[in-house]
């Protein structure tokens, strides 16, 4: 019932309309004057009003005013302002194409947005790091890497280096919904977190939303990543690449059809084995090792109203050798179709298809013993978003989303000695469907406000068996009740509703300065079964069923947002506290591959997060950059697990201090360097040893997890780069990258623990492990042409 | 915890694969010791006791608690009453004749424990009364053990780049939930007793969820006589196969999982539980097992071992 009326409210949002004969609207596209591509946040200013809107992200704006003559300033940091004359009469349609701000300049700039966008816009809790900062960033073994660069921003930390994903507020990696080109991504690692997964060369904008979340996102309770794709080159054929330490990389964009569409194909291959291949004996020749990935985009115009974007995603880690194979990857795709329907209403209609799986083999099936396992997530969906222009004052944007999900957790064989044991496990299916509505206002010169609500519904879908579980002892694996409980294909296990309300609002203290609160609601039906340190491929995703209950979290945030120098300088302080629901631990000794009763081993608790953020940055000049310190807590309280206390996550540091400097004095070379400062991890030692067997092992008695802490972490990274004097085939442009990460070579720990030593069993040590045990340069070569 | 049967198979066929190569230069990390300063608790009895089926003297050794890093021997637990009652009313005394901890049950030409029989441990320790319980369960015989050629690509650290994996090969008896204990031998004797090599089994598999009732031990299993290293021709090699229970096979579990538990992909530290109750609720730590043993040895011969896989 609660979903009928919702819809009735949504659908009546169409044919709402200030009744006004004499208004018009104008509206179009802004696009970049060198390569087409669509420009995200652009400011469209009525000088004669005062009021204004920014453009969506796909580069589209719509403002209605009453008729009269209007100058419409759009103007865009990086790019040279530009100012329209109207007489609005009737309809408009203003297409405009805005150009890069002369070379030198334009190279200093770090953000490409509206300049007082920090104090002005009513989003907070965003950052967003432009693909050109992000590439300049010194990167280790000189691999320009998207995520390892957004972990350097407030509020953002990780349980280490080598691991993949990223923490933000305090929530676990699951807990982040990374989006390409609005198909979420189910690992974001290559060779298990040393590398990320987004080709630098084909990503155009990047957005982390880490509160004040907008009505439309759902599906993840900490974090929105939104990483969109670059569209390829609309005006002429370019071709990029480069040879780094671990990648090498091309690109292609291409316009066709005279400039309405245009395409780019991006790919990357490590080569370390074919460097290796010559070199090795002949037992290993067959080895492989290598990983890869495939991005592609597609866009065309048709006409003034319609615009198609088709785009993909393939990556694929590969080992192997001997009889044995282990590959993981994601694969993505999406369609999109935009469509004005009347130039104050935009549809953006998007569907997308993503898979993950892996795959892990011993031997061949055909051998007396061997062993085989295959396991995938995937998830189609349907997604209509529209906004509504209703006044420059005010847009309102609704839609919904519909996803099916298809979860193989194990596809498993095991031949012994010839008789096959089948290990796989049932598939599971469930959907989610979510409407939402929100509204953008503007109430006078000073306040803004935005607020919305989405309703999601997930159920769990037969067929299968589905159990419940009783417990045995608590804080000890669960029994399942036999035999379970048959369900028929598309009868519903179980359902879950959640209302997600979302609200911020910003009020303008002065021309360079704003006071921002926010609360949002957010469910998540998916988890990430993982009880490791960091996160591996082979972790699996599952669907909340009669037994998992969904994650739900709050989050309320207060912010302080400062810019001098005629928004020279942004300053922000943020403070946040987030309560989260239904989050997932484990017993100890837990089995959570290949088994069907995973759900037993499960254990579920809350947790709390809260910290302050302090952001500095420098926008323009030589030097850019910026300073950011996260002071943080987050905790879990689970039953059973340190003694029914809270305790700090594995990714809990208080302090969190990261500098990034960009310097560019003009010239062929220009600098960077990064410093990062954190707390230690906490950790759980052993304070008392018994003898069992001839072997001391490890006992704590105060049975507290992680109430201790490890060393601090410190680090610095540096990188120079340097143009080549002489133009790539007289046009083109060559550079060469020095980079060196850990620069004073600290031996920074990722873990502390205690073990048996290896020759004399009687010994027990205190071992430091370090990921990173050295400094590393590396030299990256890049091309544009 | 990573600990299915896949990761079993990936230990086996991890120097094989070129997965080492390519990552090697990444996870090789690096690892060092040193000093950590943690806090000790109050010293707490612990119980090292397993019983046999076996003829010969049993032990019951009991110690106390100390610091983790102090790698001083344990402190015993001496003027203690330990006793063993079974199902059947039987009691046998355990006496700490050489005052050093270790209480010992042994009576000339007599056999204390049988298959079948429930066993409850008795403590009287300090004014505590301690108890804990176990049983023999049934154990299959040990068919025989192959010997199969091998050379690793490089020349390894330790042990011959050509030399011999040693696998035993035993059925697992039919119904489901039988747990056992592989320990290797080497001249007769444990070899490489370290908790990070225990090998136990549910059923014919490393782990409860794979249904593998009453099939022969698999691969990884069967090679967890060999371990790290190759032996060479002649060597002598052997294995016991104890029956355990369930609770056992969780104990042990654990204590392969802290033995050594650091590095990317390590778990939450917990305390490993052991099956020692009390009266009055003083925590003691440790395990009471009991086990029935199949035992087979036999000598490496480069001539009757197989070819390389």
């Amino acid at each position: 019932m609660q979903m009928k009326y919702f819809l009735l409210l949504i659908f009546s949002i169409g044919f709402l309309d200030v009744a006004a004969q004499d208004r018009r609207t104008v509206s179009g596209y802004v696009r970049d004057g060198g390569n087409g591509e669509g420009l995200i946040g652009v400011s469209v200013f009525v000088r004669e009003t005062s009021s204004g809107v920014t453009t969506n992200p796909y580069g589209f704006y719509s403002i209605t005013l009453p008729e009269g003559s209007y100058t419409l300033v759009f103007s865009y940091v990086g790019y040279d302002n530009q100012e329209k004359s109207i007489t609005l009469n009737q309809d408009l349609k203003q297409d405009l194409e805005l150009a890069q701000t002369s070379k030198e300049l334009a190279e200093v700039l770090v953000s490409a947005r509206r300049e007082d966008e920090n104090v002005k816009s009513i989003e907070m809790s965003v950052n967003k790091v432009e693909m050109k900062t992000i590439r300049k960033m010194p990167a280790l073994l000189g691999e320009v890497d998207l995520i390892k660069s957004i972990q350097l921003l407030p509020g953002v930390s990780t349980v280490g280096e080598g691991s993949s994903g990223f923490n933000v507020r305090g929530g676990d990696i699951s807990q982040n919904l990374v989006l390409l080109d609005e198909a979420p991504v189910y690992n974001s690692s290559h060779l298990f977190g040393f590398f990320s997964i987004f080709n630098p060369d084909a990503v155009k904008d990047v957005k982390l939303i880490k509160g004040g979340i907008a009505a439309q996102y759902g599906g993840r309770i900490s974090s929105i990543l939104d990483v969109r794709m670059k569209e390829g080159n609309n005006k002429k054929r370019e071709v990029s690449g480069g040879i780094g330490t671990i990648f090498s990389r091309l690109t292609y964009e291409q316009p066709f059809a005279k400039g309405k569409g245009s395409f780019i194909v991006a790919g990357r291959r490590s080569y370390l084995d074919v460097l290796a291949k010559p070199f090795l004996n002949k037992d290993l020749r067959d080895s492989k090792f290598y990983y890869y990935d495939l991005t592609t985009k597609v866009n065309y115009r048709l006409g003034d109203k319609d615009t198609f974007f088709a785009s993909g995603y393939f990556g694929r880690d590969v080992f192997g050798g001997g009889g044995f194979g282990f590959e993981w990857g994601n694969a993505t795709a999406t369609a999109r179709w935009n469509h004005v329907f009347s130039n104050r209403l935009f549809m953006n209609l998007t569907g997308y298809y993503s898979n993950y799986d892996y795959s892990l083999r011993v031997g061949e099936e055909t051998e007396a013993d061997a062993f085989r396992w295959n396991s995938r997530i995937i998830s189609s969906s349907f997604k209509p978003d529209f906004t509504f222009y209703l006044s420059p004052g005010n847009q309102i944007t609704f839609g919904g989303q519909y996803i099916n999900y298809n979860a193989k957790p194990a596809n498993a064989v095991a031949i012994s000695e010839n008789e096959r044991i089948d290990l796989s496990q049932q598939p599971k299916h469930a959907d989610e469907s979510a409407l939402y509505i929100g509204s953008e206002q503007k109430l006078g010169e000073r306040l803004a406000l935005q607020y919305g609500i989405r309703y999601s519904l997930f159920r769990s879908l037969g067929p299968g068996t589905y159990y419940d579980f009783v417990d045995v002892e608590p804080g000890t694996r669960k029994d399942p009740v036999l035999p379970g409980k048959e369900y028929a294909k598309g009868s519903v296990v179980k359902q879950y509703g959640n209302w997600e309300p979302r609200a911020s609002v910003n009020i303008g203290v002065s021309d360079r300065s704003s006071l921002k609160v926010s609360y949002n609601r957010t469910a998540q039906y998916l988890h990430l079964l993982s009880n490791t340190a960091a996160s591996t491929p082979l972790d699996v995703w599952t669907l909340s069923s009669n037994n998992i209950k969904p994650q739900v979290a709050d989050q309320v945030a207060l912010g302080w947002f400062q810019n001098l120098a005629g928004n020279a300088y942004e300053f922000s302080v943020e403070v946040y506290y987030k309560k989260l629901f239904n989050q997932i631990d484990y017993v100890p000794s837990s089995s959570l591959l290949l088994n069907q009763f995973v759900e037993g081993d499960l254990l579920f608790g809350k947790g709390r997060a809260y910290g302050a953020e302090f952001y500095a940055k420098k926008n323009n000049g030589k030097l850019t950059g910026w300073v950011s310190y996260t002071l943080a807590r987050t905790e879990r309280k689970v039953n059973t697990i340190s003694n029914n206390q809270w305790f700090p996550t594995r990714f809990d540091k208080p302090h969190n201090l990261n500098v990034v400097a960009i310097y560019e004095p003009g010239g062929r070379l220009s600098f960077s360097g990064n410093f990062v400062l954190t707390s230690g991890t906490p950790a759980t030692f052993p304070t008392a040893r018994f003898e069992f067997n001839g072997w001391p092992l490890p006992y704590n008695h105060g049975n507290l997890r992680n109430n201790n802490r490890i060393g601090t972490y410190h680090r610095l990274d540096l990188s120079a780069t340097l143009k080549a004097k002489k133009k790539l085939f007289g046009k083109g442009e060559q550079e060469v990258v020095f980079s060196v990460y850990n620069v004073y070579n600290r031996r920074n720990p990722f873990s502390v623990f205690g073990r048996i030593n290896e020759e004399n069993v009687m010994k027990t040590e205190a071992v430091r492990y370090a990921v990173m045990g050295s400094i590393i340069p590396a030299v990256t070569y890049n091309f544009e042409f | 915890m990573i600990k299915v049967i896949t990761m079993d198979f990936l230990k086996v066929n991890w120097l094989k694969s070129g997965l080492v190569l390519a990552i090697v230069p990444f996870l090789w990390g690096c690892e060092d010791v040193i000093d950590l300063e943690t806090q000790t608790g109050p010293p707490l009895l612990v119980v090292d006791g397993w019983i046999y089926n076996q003829p010969g003297p049993q032990e019951i050794r009991l110690s106390k608690t100390g610091a983790y890093f102090d790698n001083a021997p344990a402190t015993p637990a001496l003027n203690a009453r330990v006793w063993v009652q079974d199902n059947r009313g039987a009691i046998y005394e355990f006496k700490d004749v050489s005052s050093n901890g270790r209480y010992v049950w042994e009576v000339a030409d007599s056999t204390m424990g049988a298959i079948g029989r429930q066993y409850t441990l008795h403590i009287e320790h300090e004014g505590e009364k301690y108890t804990a319980q176990n049983e023999i369960k049934r154990v299959p015989r040990v068919d025989s053990l192959i010997f199969t050629h091998e050379s690793w690509p490089t020349k390894p650290e330790k042990g011959p780049k050509d030399g011999f994996i040693a696998e035993f090969y035993a059925r697992d008896l039919e119904g489901a939930g039988d747990t056992y204990w592989i320990k290797p031998l080497r001249d007769g004797k444990p070899y490489k007793s370290n908790p990070v090599n225990i090998s136990i089994a549910y059923d014919a598999a490393g782990s409860k969820e794979s249904a593998t009732d009453g099939l022969i031990f698999i691969l990884p299993i069967r090679q967890s006589l060999t371990i790290g290293e190759l032996f060479n021709d002649k060597d002598s090699v052997g294995v016991e196969l104890l029956s355990i229970n369930e609770s056992a096979f969780r104990f042990l579990e654990q204590v392969r999982t802290e033995a050594s538990n650091g590095g990317l992909f390590a778990v939450p530290f917990a305390n490993i539980p052991g099956n020692i109750k009390s009266e009055s609720g003083t925590k003691a730590l440790g395990f009471f097992g009991a086990s029935a043993v199949s035992r087979l040895e036999g000598r490496v011969d480069a001539n009757t071992a197989r070819p390389r896989r």
